[in-house]
């Protein structure tokens, strides 16, 4: 009996350790091995729902534009954006969301796609997007981890100078139209949400991209913003030409891959943000007390805003409470208000990431610095009616709007032409508040003026993360005074007036 | 309950029975030889038998044995004496007292092995069970608070929160400190895998909401533990592996003893709140966040109500906050309850007052109880015990009840007189409904803590008691914080009522647990003992959470199951010989195999529920996203051996050595050793001349223990998110494994001395500690421009100090009244001596252990203490003065990386006194906590929206601070200008930017968190021996009135309890949606039969 059991006992010890132990260890229930294509689709999403989120913790670009402002907590519209953390998340958000899923991405792609030339198309591709990734973090931040960047090994990432990059992105972008090869496909069976892999619209996205890069360092090296504009222009595939080019990501109507400004306005059940004084002052939304319109107004009112309670638009003023909800205008859409016509807080609202309209407008102001040939006037007049189109105004109102005394390009001076295209460039940057942010801080039209209480002067970039503080504080610390503090005024690189 | 009424009964008359086979009964009184005085708690045996009654306070003991029988009279600290009854009835004794007894009392060490104290060699605390379970709550772990040295317990407030148990402070930065459980061998983890939260990605941990669900050790039946030890450091656990370096908490359940025993316990406890712990509210000023509304004053919202076309004031009930108009019995308000058609006040205007009720009237004053029975009996054959408690603990929130059944069977039995076999099984139960969410939960979509609704975001003018009428009438979440009154929107923006939310929005959870062992013990001769076990310890879990439809947000339903187990295999060989009268030689070999294993799968509705009320995952509003899924196992074999050499019982030596190899590192690094060794020297066996020593040991010891990685931390895998359109997505993990990881070590070296004086009369027991942890494993929190938020590196060292000191006296001693006292002290210094460098040998500077809400975190800066809080900071001049703008504003830094707070106390201490006054006994707990600090988001916020009294105040001028400047109001921020001058520019506090986090920088939100406190009293009645034979099989009967968490006596922290905690777990320092402190009175009765 007892040595029956001591054999037992013995026998369970011994046979338990002859087990291969490390092989205990593997996980059961997550893949050692993705696709390439999965991948890129979760890197270009992320890049999307980045730029379109309203999300208070995320993205407060409308806000800062005075595209919307606040109900109740006006903290970030009076530019309080450290309790929150909000560089830590937008930051974290390309780095960690996007590029480095892209980055894989290309790694992947030479093992799971067996041409060698949709191998390329798709590396080239995905390089693409990383260069729009970056840029985006270049014109936020200033200097950043690059060089050093997506590099798990390197954890004290030096932050590169912003130009420099901002270069080096060029070059990038270079090579990958080279490589662009439209013989064959790339990411297909809808990986690639914005163009299904098709390889001409992604020469026209780098083309058109090139040229917004090129416009973006205009002011602060014309001659290198000169000649990436005729080299874009002249791109293989050429630039966007109409709407149909525009890169636009699809959300879909339920949960969890739709529009965040949907969650966060809609889903949320909350009342944060309503109409901002400045947009709707613009676009000439008066009403008088007659009940006639100014007219001047725009006619894509209806499709960005909704009207009050009383039937009418109205906004909240910079920085100030806007409260009773219900006494402004919100963003369009019939989930907030039934009668409206427009689509911003809808789940499957697409996220718009490149368009045609901003791109006329780009060839506008490099038609009015004489870089390139053509009218900036019909540019001009092509970017307002490419917007209108985009939200839905008819042609004929379009037009109309066009012919306005306040719209009508005058010509002249050429900053007295910029302020004109900066001004169409703002109204049709609506809900895209990081694009829209980038031109009024290169362009410093139209003037938005801080609120009243606010904490700062108007900001011209994003603080660094705590983060980056906290953990890489001597590479935080040569970046910090390498761009002349780390503060939400010191202007950046392509920010020169 | 019926049904256990009667299974008492039938107890009781067992119990007669036994107590008729009896003899006569024995009474007497034993004394002290050398002053005459008697001496209370002398064991008085029968020989040969397990009968035997302690000595009472008159020292006069009472029982029944045989006429020829022998008595056996001992005590600590006196030589034994044996005296035969011979037919007498009354037996006077007198005991002389010995020096060297103390040493010779038998002490658990190790793998449950005992020695005496004389061969014991580092440092262990032992607390009674009886100790332990004064104050019958729920978790036995909260009756170690205050009683023993070095350790700490920390919980958040809510019902059935973790408990965080570490000894000795943090030695590892991210992982677990917590101590380890052993039960009667068997071990029980306490790692804090429970704080999870389910639905939100943001860990419950760091102070997002979420539930606690609480320490798996909270299932161990209290009645059913003899005593405690406490092992502190690892040259006393270096034999458990890695799991013992954090310390080891030995509990010894009851044993049978000879014949037939039952224990009957039962208690009825009512609890409240501490109402220091909870706000108090400002009452001259109600709803808003300042005067930009739409009536003239600009403080109400204004539109026609009452029909008569002219516009009325209105509540801004969209408004969270204390900011808007003053009180005026005088002016009539549409107020929320003037649109709920079910109210008395519907489409009444209402006199604009503080609301006679404020929130804390939202908690009640539960009932709880707690009963038990325990049955032991043993004989020549073996041993039996079974027990039974049942525990329902209802909570300070409505809807929150811990129902606990717990069934506790032992048996030994022995096969011959050499082999034993034995077997346990413990079966818990433990069934929670309402656990209270936790952390800063409001804004998004969830507000389950409806703390952060009381502490930071309310209105002044809201009666609680109205909200409540309004939810018992309408059965909805009818809220004061409608949408747009105006719009007739009556649906909830930020905050469901919180009736609602306790009634619809609760979590539930189930636990079944199996604790068991089969064990097999044989003793070949006198000094051999081989033993071998296979203990499993396992529970599933079944936790659901509820949201429901109308609430703000997004509503859902999510389950999780939860299985959970643990396998130990052990082989165990001991010798203990005397080679020669002054030489005793002590040896063990031994295994281990252990396996964990966890799995859980968590499924949630999709963007809503279908149907309100209806909790399942059909009631998804979309289509249901796949459930999550995660499985891991883990198994460390290990082999060990010790020695422990005693000469003349003076000089003791120890060694150990163990060898783990663990499945969770890679195979080149995954088998390490922890060596051990240690010497005590009982210096007082030389100096037998100084009667007033009593005793007198030196001790000393090093160890170095082992630890492996957390399971799937050197194997990179993917993250496969849902589809879009069909179009799969995965993503990179945020966390990078390593696959060169080496095990963590832990070096550990203390000193002791014990002392004891005058026949025992006064102890000492003095410890002074280091321990040195290299090479910890951690998910070092990265610059996200690498691309991930975590890397698992050995990243760091931590070295930990400290002394703890532990005095006991007696210091009054008469005939009916003794007076004992124990008085505990720590000192613990933490330092981050080392982090991790880069490839380019780069050293990282600190570690980020957490972010929160505002933008703080708690870091382990190189070269700082570990958990140092950081956030913005005031700006200073030279003179260290605040610097204020021209606008009279603070100035604020820029940078978020400055410290602002240090969590650690400088020490900690607690006084435990016990008067015993005849059959009278009066115990009270003083627990003493100096220095550290504490985060409070809750003041951030609160003080922002105007809750409390500090944003209401007469200011310099004699003016309320909240008039307009030119009215007289407003306040001057204290500090200098730009040029040094002193501030005088005045700033308004009409509104919510005044005090709260707006305009000031998180340091202004760090607080003192010391405290003192009466944390229990016990007052105890026992029946006398005469009154006891009335009482038939009755042996003893004892009334106790136990009063817990009774009084505050010192704190810093305003309107909370300091020691309130987002969570249990590493992070520790922040409050957000901290719960009131529950203060209760317990009455609970205690049979012997």
């Amino acid at each position: 009996m007892k040595k029956t059991a001591f054999i037992f006992v013995l026998a369970t010890l011994l046979s338990a350790c002859t087990k291969d132990l490390t092989s205990l260890n593997n996980d059961p229930k997550n893949p050692l091995e993705v696709t390439s294509a999965s991948l890129f689709t979760q890197g270009q999403r992320q890049m999307c729902n980045v730029l379109t989120s309203s999300n208070v913790n995320i993205n407060v670009f409308r806000l800062i534009e005075q595209q919307w402002q606040e109900t109740t907590y006006t903290d970030e519209s009076n530019y309080d954006f450290v309790t929150r953390q909000i560089p830590d998340e937008f930051w974290r958000e390309f780095y960690a969301l996007s590029l480095v899923n892209l980055e894989r991405a290309k790694k992947v792609v030479p093992t799971d796609v067996t041409d060698p030339k949709v191998q390329k198309n798709d590396i080239a591709i995905a390089d693409i997007l990383e260069v729009y990734d970056y840029y985006y973090l270049l014109t936020t931040y200033g200097n950043i981890p690059y060089s050093q960047a997506l590099d798990i090994n390197n954890v004290f990432p030096k932050f590169d100078d912003a130009k420099t990059v901002y270069n080096d992105l060029l070059a990038r972008l270079d090579a990958d139209i080279a490589a662009l090869d439209p013989s064959v496909g790339s990411y297909e069976n809808g990986a690639d949400v914005f163009y299904n892999g098709d390889v001409v619209s992604w020469q026209k996205f780098a083309n058109t991209f090139k040229l917004k890069m090129g416009i973006t360092i205009a002011d602060s090296d014309p001659t290198k913003a000169q000649t990436v504009i005729t080299s874009a222009v002249a791109g293989p595939g050429g630039l966007f030409t109409s709407n149909e080019d525009n890169a636009t990501f699809k959300y879909v109507a339920s949960p969890p891959n739709t529009n965040p400004v949907w969650v966060d306005l809609v889903q949320s059940g909350r009342q944060d943000f309503v109409a901002a004084t400045t947009v709707l002052s613009y676009m000439h939304a008066d009403t008088t007390s007659t009940g006639a319109q100014d007219p001047l107004r725009d006619p894509r009112l209806p499709y960005y805003f909704t009207t009050n309670s009383d039937g009418y638009y109205f906004g909240g003023d910079v920085g100030e409470s806007a409260s009773p909800f219900n006494a402004y205008s919100k963003p369009s859409g019939p989930a907030l208000d039934k009668s409206s016509i427009g689509k911003v807080t809808n789940a499957d609202f697409p996220a718009l990431m490149l368009d045609y309209a901003e791109t006329e407008f780009n060839l506008a102001e490099a038609a009015a610095r004489g870089w390139i040939g053509g009218s900036a006037a019909t540019h001009y007049n092509n970017g307002i009616l490419a917007s209108m189109d985009y939200w839905g105004v008819a042609q004929a109102d379009a037009t109309a709007y066009t012919l306005l005394p306040n719209v009508l390009y005058t010509g002249g001076a050429l900053p007295v032409q910029l302020q004109q295209i900066a001004l169409q460039k703002y109204l049709a940057l609506y809900n895209r508040g990081v694009d829209a942010w980038i031109e009024t801080r290169r362009l410093d039209y139209p003037v938005l003026t801080p609120g009243p209480d606010a904490n700062s002067d108007f900001p011209v970039r994003f603080t660094y993360p705590i983060n980056e503080q906290n953990i890489n504080e001597d590479n935080y610390n040569q970046a910090s005074t390498a761009i002349g503090g780390d503060d939400l005024t010191t202007k950046l690189f392509f920010d020169v007036n | 309950m019926k049904k256990f009424l009667l299974f008492y009964l039938c107890l009781l008359v067992c119990c007669a029975t036994q107590a008729i086979a009896q003899n006569r009964t024995v009474t007497g009184t034993v004394t002290a030889k050398e002053d005459g005085l008697p001496i209370p708690g002398v064991s008085v045996r029968v020989k040969g038998t397990t009968t035997g009654a302690p000595t009472d306070v008159n020292g006069k003991f009472s029982l029944d044995a045989a006429s020829d029988a022998t008595l056996v009279f001992s005590f600590i600290g006196y030589t034994t004496l044996e005296v035969p009854v011979s037919g007498r009835s009354n037996i006077q004794v007198s005991l002389t007292a010995s020096t060297s007894q103390l040493g010779e009392v038998i002490v658990t060490g190790a793998l449950g092995i005992t020695r005496t104290r004389n061969q014991q060699s580092y440092a262990a605390q032992e607390v009674t069970g009886e100790e332990v379970n004064k104050t019958r709550g729920v978790n036995f772990v909260d009756g170690l608070q205050g009683k023993v040295a070095g350790l700490e317990i920390r919980q958040n407030n809510s019902l059935g929160a973790s408990t965080n148990v570490v000894l000795r402070g943090y030695k590892s930065i991210y992982g677990n400190n917590q101590a380890l459980f052993v039960i009667d061998g068997v071990p029980i983890d306490n790692a804090m895998n429970n704080a999870k939260d389910l639905t939100n990605s943001k860990d419950q941990s760091v102070g997002g909401g979420g539930y606690d669900y609480g320490s798996p050790v909270s299932d161990i039946n209290p009645d059913d533990i003899e005593n405690v030890t406490v092992l502190k450091g690892a040259g006393a656990t270096a034999l458990y592996g890695s799991r013992g370096s954090n310390g080891v908490i030995l509990i010894t359940t009851k044993k049978a003893h000879k014949g037939l025993g039952i224990v009957v316990n039962s208690s009825i406890k009512v609890s409240e709140v501490d109402k220091s712990t909870f706000p108090k509210y400002q009452h001259e000023y109600g709803a808003g966040y300042g005067q930009f509304y739409s009536d003239d004053s600009g403080y109400f919202f204004n539109f026609d109500v009452n029909g008569d076309g002219t516009p009325d004031l209105v509540t801004p009930t969209t408004e969270d906050a204390s900011f808007g108009a003053k009180f005026d019995p005088n002016l009539l308000v549409y107020q929320w309850d003037a649109f709920d058609v079910t109210s008395p006040n519907y489409l009444k205007a209402t006199p604009w007052v503080a609301a006679k009720h404020d929130p804390v009237t939202f908690f009640r004053k539960p009932v709880s109880t707690n009963q038990s029975i325990i049955i032991t009996n043993g004989g020549d054959n073996g041993s039996f015990k079974l027990g039974y408690t049942k525990n329902i603990e209802n909570g300070i929130i409505p809807n929150s009840q811990i129902n606990k059944n717990a069934f506790d069977l032992g048996a030994t039995y022995n096969v011959t007189p050499k082999l034993t076999v034995g077997g346990s099984i413990n079966f818990y139960n433990t069934a929670t409904v309402g656990r209270s969410g936790t952390g800063y939960d409001g804004t998004n979509s969830d507000a389950r803590n409806v703390m952060t609704n009381f502490r930071e975001w309310w209105e002044t003018n809201v009666d609680i008691q109205d909200l409540k009428a309004a939810y018992d009438r309408t059965g909805k979440n009818t809220t004061w914080n409608y949408a747009d009154p105006e719009g007739k929107n009556f649906g909830a923006i930020f905050w469901n009522n919180p009736y609602w939310v306790v009634d619809h929005n609760y979590e539930s959870d189930t636990r079944n647990r199996y604790l068991g062992n089969v064990n097999v013990n044989y003793k070949p001769t006198t000094w051999l003992n081989i033993t071998g076990r296979t203990s499993l310890d396992t529970y599933s879990a079944l936790r659901e959470e509820r949201y429901d439809l109308t609430s703000i947000g997004v509503p859902y339903y999510t389950r999780g199951n939860v299985l959970y187990s643990e396998t130990n295999y052990d082989l165990l060989a001991n010798v203990d010989k005397d080679l020669s009268p002054d030489f005793n030689f002590k040896a063990l070999l031994g295994g281990n195999i252990r396996r964990d294993y966890s799995s859980l799968i968590t499924a949630t509705t999709n963007g809503g529920l279908a149907l309100p009320g209806l909790y399942a995952l059909t009631n998804t509003k979309n289509s249901l996203n796949p459930p999550e899924e995660s499985q891991t196992l883990r198994q460390v074999n290990g082999i060990f051996a010790g020695t422990t050499l005693t000469w003349r019982k003076m000089l003791t030596l120890d060694a150990t050595i163990r060898r783990d190899q663990s499945s969770t590192l890679p195979a080149a690094n995954n088998t390490y050793y922890y060596p051990s060794v240690s010497g005590g020297f009982v210096f007082s066996e030389l100096l037998k001349n100084y009667t007033w020593l009593s005793y007198g040991k030196l001790r000393a010891s090093w160890a170095s223990v082992g630890a492996d990685a957390p399971p799937l931390s050197i194997q990179d895998t993917y993250v496969v998110n849902p589809a879009i359109n069909g179009v799969a997505q995965s993503a990179v993990a945020h966390t990078r494994n390593n696959p060169d990881l080496k095990p963590e070590l832990t070096h550990s070296s203390e000193v002791g001395l014990e002392l004891s004086f005058f026949h025992n009369r006064l102890g000492l027991d003095a410890t002074y500690y280091n321990t040195n942890t290299f090479n910890e494993i951690l998910p070092v929190n990265v610059s996200t421009s690498t691309g991930y938020d975590y890397r698992y590196l050995n990243a760091g060292s931590v070295r930990n100090r400290g002394i703890e000191l532990s005095l006991t006296g007696t210091p009054l001693v008469t005939n009916d009244f003794t007076w004992r006292t124990t008085v505990n002290f720590t000192r613990a210094r933490s330092k981050v001596t080392s982090l991790f460098k880069d490839a380019n040998g780069q050293e990282a500077k600190n570690l980020v252990l957490g972010t929160f809400q505002n933008g703080e975190t708690l870091n382990a800066p190189l070269g700082e203490a570990f958990s140092i809080i950081r956030g913005t900071d005031y700006v200073y001049d030279d003179k260290g003065n605040k610097v204020v703008g021209s606008n009279g504003q603070y100035l604020v830094s820029a940078t978020s990386n400055n410290d602002i707070g240090n969590t650690n106390p400088s020490w900690t201490g607690s006084i435990n006194n016990n008067f015993t006054y005849k059959n009278f006994n009066l115990s009270f707990l003083i627990d003493v906590r100096e220095g550290g600090d504490v985060f409070s988001s809750d003041m951030a916020y609160g003080l922002a929206t105007g809750l409390y009294p500090e944003t209401s105040y007469i200011n310099d001028l004699g003016n309320p601070v909240r008039n307009t400047i030119a009215n007289g109001g407003g306040f001057i921020r204290p500090g200098v200008t730009a040029t040094g001058e002193p501030n005088t520019k005045r700033v308004s506090a009409v509104d919510y930017s005044a005090f709260g986090y707006y305009r000031l920088p998180m340091k202004a939100f760090v607080y003192d968190a010391s405290y003192v406190k009466l944390r229990e009293a016990v007052i105890g009645y026992t029946l006398p021996q005469g009154a006891l034979g009335k009482l038939g099989p009755i042996k003893e009967v004892t009334f106790q009135l136990i009063g817990t968490n009774l009084w505050i006596i010192h704190k810093n922290m305003p309107y909370s309890d300091p020691e309130d905690n987002v969570s249990a777990g590493n992070l520790q320092g922040i409050q957000a949606g901290a719960y009131p402190t529950t203060r209760s009175f317990s009455f609970n009765l205690k049979l012997r039969f």
